[in-house]
């Protein structure tokens, strides 16, 4: 029988010679007149060939070389633990870690363990940055990077989940080593292609919190293995992580800005009453917004709401708290946090307090968390770009001036105020500055 | 606006910093994407009955409003970025459609020069300024006003300065330096059309092209990474057949990741293709579409298609234009639709399309060019799908057994090909067809007029002349080219009689419907005695 030939082909397995039986994921190709199954089946196609004992010529895989690793990490228990049951169900699957267990650590060691080349696919630019950082500082290896405005591939590389999705059919073939930082992402529907594209045998998933409310962790768990270990963050607490309080600030709207608010909700109010609408789930909100795109009263109502929703985030009083904040907390490292973009850019530049956004460039944002982490700043003020997983240590004031209600932003922000502080603080603070008696209220309600 | 505006702050010169992008090591991928110009929360569409985008060009009201955009920009220069949006978004207001009116900004955008005015390079401004609050803290508006004095001082400028350079660099805040469209309004429509098709082909997971210009659909859709085959359509004729395009994916699920590849075929079909159409499956968040699209909806800009393809050798012109003066039953068509070859296509050279009925010869012209070339052509011949495939090789070849082994017609040549070799090859298909011409025809034909070339009844019935040699015309007689009821051609006999100017005696039957002249005379018993190149009279035939 002549060999089974198998090449590497935009994201899918080109099977050359294939046996009559099928093979997993196959399916005939009229276009190529061949085989051809979805690149992530490639581990699987090689094992079942194995069993029928067939000759395979294998050109799937083009892995760049790879100099010897080694981490020096010392792993604490439960991080051996999570690796060697990561090791055990065949390098593949998912490590659900709470926030500040150390995911870089075990990472780093499976990436020793698999020696491959291997691509670590991370949400932010911030977290590339990061990664980038860890990677080039414990290993004897140029580290490649994917995103953030450079486009450099090594044996090891980083990428955002973007450019890992735009190149996946590309680069599909070059790593033997998957890494997903904050895997929970891949759950997103065109971010899956990033998994099913890649041929990369071995697969690693980290994530603080695993299932998703819309139930595409099940996905995940197709594409890139089951929970093979968990955690909680009470089996940490205490032990490797610092403890903390949190205090909820109300803060009164201005007479002028009350009246804004309530004009423009007025406006918003009166249209959603005559049009109907109930707002019982978030559905009803799309409606709004698919109305707007013909309906010029519909889009009215949604900029109004808009304004409302500015005024109450930018209440002069929450400036003036926060103003007070920070005269208490001198000398301690804070950390700002605040969704409008607008709004950050009002902080900056009335504390002097360096910003970091999605419109920063990447140099001057590296910098700047560079210098936040050696001190030579000592407070931050960040749009949502720094909400997961960045590394930012010894931060003991976190304050958050507006919030979203999605508890996974609240108790990731939460988590990295929670790493043990080196300013001597014992115990770290986070405050939540709320406008009284609006809807902002009622999101910080709902996450209690 | 004038140029006031880069006016004079702080009684000094403001100074400019343009920020340069940095250097990028930068391998673009395939299917690495531009950002579409207009977004998909900018699309616009119409779902009854389809998927329709709303196109505008030649649209009085929307040219009107496109005149106006381009004015905002116009009169920004000079300006802040917010100011601009500020101003684009009062015209939002005011027009029916905010999608419109974002959808040219966004094409204008990328025609419009936006740098950054400052006293001081912002980031080095802003710096200073954090280093200066570390030390002394800003928590009060009297601390802010002591770090800039101090972060000044550092700078030797004027704490105003400082100020006023922090966040010069944001987009917001950037000026707009220079707006230079490349279009008028009435170009910006259909720079708009094109657009908007495009991103509504981002949603697309399949795409069916037809293309007068097919060699440069196929050699796009290899650059773009997509893979294609050719599709008959069984229930329509032989020339009822498209190239479907995909990517590799698609064969394990409907996906739209190939959308911006589609979107960039888009473009190149409309460029190169005098006439086209586009149909693509939509996926529009789980609900199926159809798009439809043609030459008549979509163009590029300061583009012209070419209205047939350009050779690739001197042969092939020469013998189109040779062939095409012949006015033949048969229409010649260049680089028609691809041909099937196994898992590939090849596109001929020309077609030939019988006028009488739905039959199409192709026709492959073999040069001699690389060795490499023939025996590429060799298995392209062989494995090509079953059609009517004539192939004209160089003689020097030497492989006309080879090919005609592979039951395709064979006509050879050395220098040019002879139009005649091939017209003789067409009338083998004649003979075939003529059977099936005929079949449709009646026995008997009575057309209403009282006289009527004969070439006109056969193009009524959609035939060639010769199929009616067989037909009866009861109520005419034939009169060489013409048909004419007999009493009409008796009554212009009545006007007609011997030694009369033979330009009297024609003008006499042209008037009744006869052109014919000289058959109709001697039908009449007549001849015609001709003097010279000018004239003639008419004489009785002789008995």
């Amino acid at each position: 029988m002549p060999p089974v030939t198998l090449t590497y082909e935009d994201g899918t397995v080109r099977v050359a010679g294939a046996p009559a039986e099928s093979l997993p994921g196959m399916e005939a190709d009229a276009r190529s007149a061949t085989g051809r199954a979805p690149a992530h089946r490639y581990r699987e196609i090689r094992e079942a060939l194995r069993e029928r004992g067939r000759d395979v010529d294998d050109r799937v895989l083009d892995l760049p070389a790879l100099p010897a690793l080694d981490s020096g990490y010392v792993l604490r228990e439960y991080q051996r633990e999570a690796l060697d049951a990561w090791e055990a169900s065949d390098r593949r699957g998912v490590l659900e870690l709470p926030t500040g267990s150390g995911k870089t650590v075990i990472a780093l060691a499976a990436i020793v363990a698999a020696a491959t080349p291997a691509l670590v696919v991370v949400p932010t630019v911030d977290l590339l940055e990061q990664w980038h950082r860890e990677l080039s500082a414990t290993f004897d290896a140029p580290v490649g990077r994917l995103g953030g405005g450079e486009q450099t591939v090594e044996a090891l590389t980083v990428a955002t989940y973007d450019s890992a999705y735009l190149r996946a059919d590309e680069l599909g073939d070059r790593f033997g080593l998957l890494v997903f930082d904050e895997v929970h992402h891949l759950g997103g529907e065109g971010y899956r292609d990033i998994a099913r594209l890649f041929a990369a045998p071995a697969r690693l998933g980290l994530t603080a919190t695993f299932e998703r409310p819309d139930g595409a962790h099940e996905a995940v768990a197709e594409l890139v293995g089951p929970v093979v270990y968990d955690l909680d963050p009470d089996d940490l607490a205490g032990e490797h992580l610092a403890e903390y309080e949190v205090r909820r600030v109300e803060v009164e709207l201005t007479a002028a800005e009350r009246e804004r608010y309530e004009a423009a909700q007025g406006t918003f109010v009166d249209y959603v009453r005559d049009a109907g609408i109930r707002f019982t789930s978030g559905s009803d909100y799309q409606e709004l917004v698919k109305r707007s795109g013909t309906d010029p009263r519909a889009r009215e109502a949604l900029l109004a709401k808009q304004r409302a929703r500015e005024v109450m985030m930018n209440a002069d009083a929450k400036l003036d708290r926060l103003a007070r904040i920070l005269d208490r907390h001198r000398g301690e490292r804070v950390i700002v946090f605040t969704a409008h973009t607008a709004l950050v850019y009002r902080i900056s530049e009335r504390f002097l307090i360096p910003a970091i956004t999605a419109e920063t460039g990447t140099d001057e944002r590296r910098e700047t968390l560079s210098r936040f982490r050696d001190g030579t700043y000592s407070r931050v003020v960040a749009a949502n770009v720094l909400d997961e997983g960045v590394d930012v240590p010894e931060a003991s004031v976190g304050v958050i001036l507006s919030g979203s209600g999605s508890e996974r932003e609240f108790t990731q922000r939460l988590g990295r105020i929670l790493r043990p502080g080196a300013d001597g603080t014992k115990t770290a603070t986070l405050y939540e500055l709320v406008t009284s008696e609006t809807a902002e209220e009622r999101v910080a309600q709902r996450r209690r | 606006m004038s140029l006031a505006h880069r006016g004079v702050r702080s009684g000094r010169s403001v100074g400019r910093f343009r920020v340069a992008t940095p250097p990028r090591l930068y391998r673009p991928g395939r299917y690495v994407r531009r950002r579409p110009v207009i977004t998909k929360d900018l699309l616009r569409v119409s779902r009854r009955g389809g998927y329709r985008p709303q196109f505008v060009a030649g649209d009085p009201d929307a040219r009107r409003l496109a005149a106006r955009v381009v004015g905002v920009y116009q009169g920004h220069v000079g300006e802040r970025r917010s100011d601009l949006d500020d101003a684009l978004e009062a015209l939002e207001r005011e027009a029916d459609d905010y999608k419109l009116v974002r959808g040219l900004a966004a094409l204008l955008d990328r025609e419009a020069t936006f740098e950054t005015r400052a006293p001081l390079p912002p980031r080095r401004a802003r710096r200073v300024a954090f280093e200066a609050a570390e030390t002394v803290g800003a928590a009060s508006a009297e601390e802010r006003a002591t770090v800039l004095d101090r972060a000044g001082d550092r700078l030797g400028v004027d704490p105003s300065e400082i100020d006023s350079s922090l966040y010069a660099d944001r987009d917001a805040n950037r000026v707009l330096a220079a707006f230079d469209p490349r279009w008028d309004p009435e170009e910006l429509l259909v720079q708009y059309d094109l657009s908007l098709a495009q991103t509504a082909l981002f949603d697309a997971t399949e795409v069916r092209v037809r293309s007068t210009d097919p060699k440069a659909l196929v050699s796009a859709a290899k650059r773009l990474g997509l893979l294609y085959e050719i599709r008959v359509r069984e229930d329509g004729g032989p020339t009822d057949r498209e190239v479907v395009i995909t990517g590799p994916d698609a064969l394990f699920r409907r996906t739209r990741r190939y959308g911006t590849a589609f979107a960039r075929l888009l473009r190149t079909v409309a460029a190169t293709a005098d006439e086209w159409t586009l149909a693509a499956d939509i996926d529009d968040r789980g609900r199926e579409y159809l798009l439809e699209l043609d030459d008549g909806d979509v163009s590029v800009p300061g583009v012209e298609p070419l209205a047939e393809p350009a050779f690739d050798s001197g042969v092939e012109a020469d013998f189109a234009a040779r062939f095409r003066a012949l006015d033949l039953d048969w229409d010649l068509t260049r680089e028609p639709e691809p041909l099937r070859v196994g898992a590939s296509v090849m596109i001929p050279d020309f077609a030939f399309e019988y006028r009488h009925a739905d039959f199409r010869v192709f026709f492959e012209v073999m040069g001699f060019w690389t060795p490499e070339y023939v025996e590429k052509k060799l298995a392209q011949l062989a494995d090509v799908e079953d059609v009517e495939l004539v192939v004209a090789v160089d003689e020097s070849l030497g492989v006309g057994e080879e090919i005609a082994a592979r039951d395709h017609r064979v006509v050879t040549y050395s220098g040019t090909v002879r139009v005649k070799d091939v017209v003789d090859v067409l009338r083998e298909y004649e003979a075939d067809l003529a059977a099936e011409v005929a079949a449709d025809l009646p026995a008997e034909v009575a057309p209403e007029a009282d006289a009527v070339a004969v070439a006109d009844v056969a193009a009524e019935h959609g035939v060639p002349t010769d199929a009616l040699d067989d037909v009866e015309f009861p109520e005419h007689r034939r009169v060489g080219s013409t048909l004419v009821r007999p009493a009409v051609l008796d009554r212009v006999g009545d006007e007609i009689e011997a030694g009369m100017a033979f330009a009297e005696a024609e003008d006499a039957l042209a008037d009744a419907g006869v052109t014919d002249a000289s058959a109709a005379l001697s039908a009449l018993g007549y001849r015609v005695e001709w003097d010279g190149l000018s004239g003639g009279t008419v004489r009785e035939k002789s008995p």
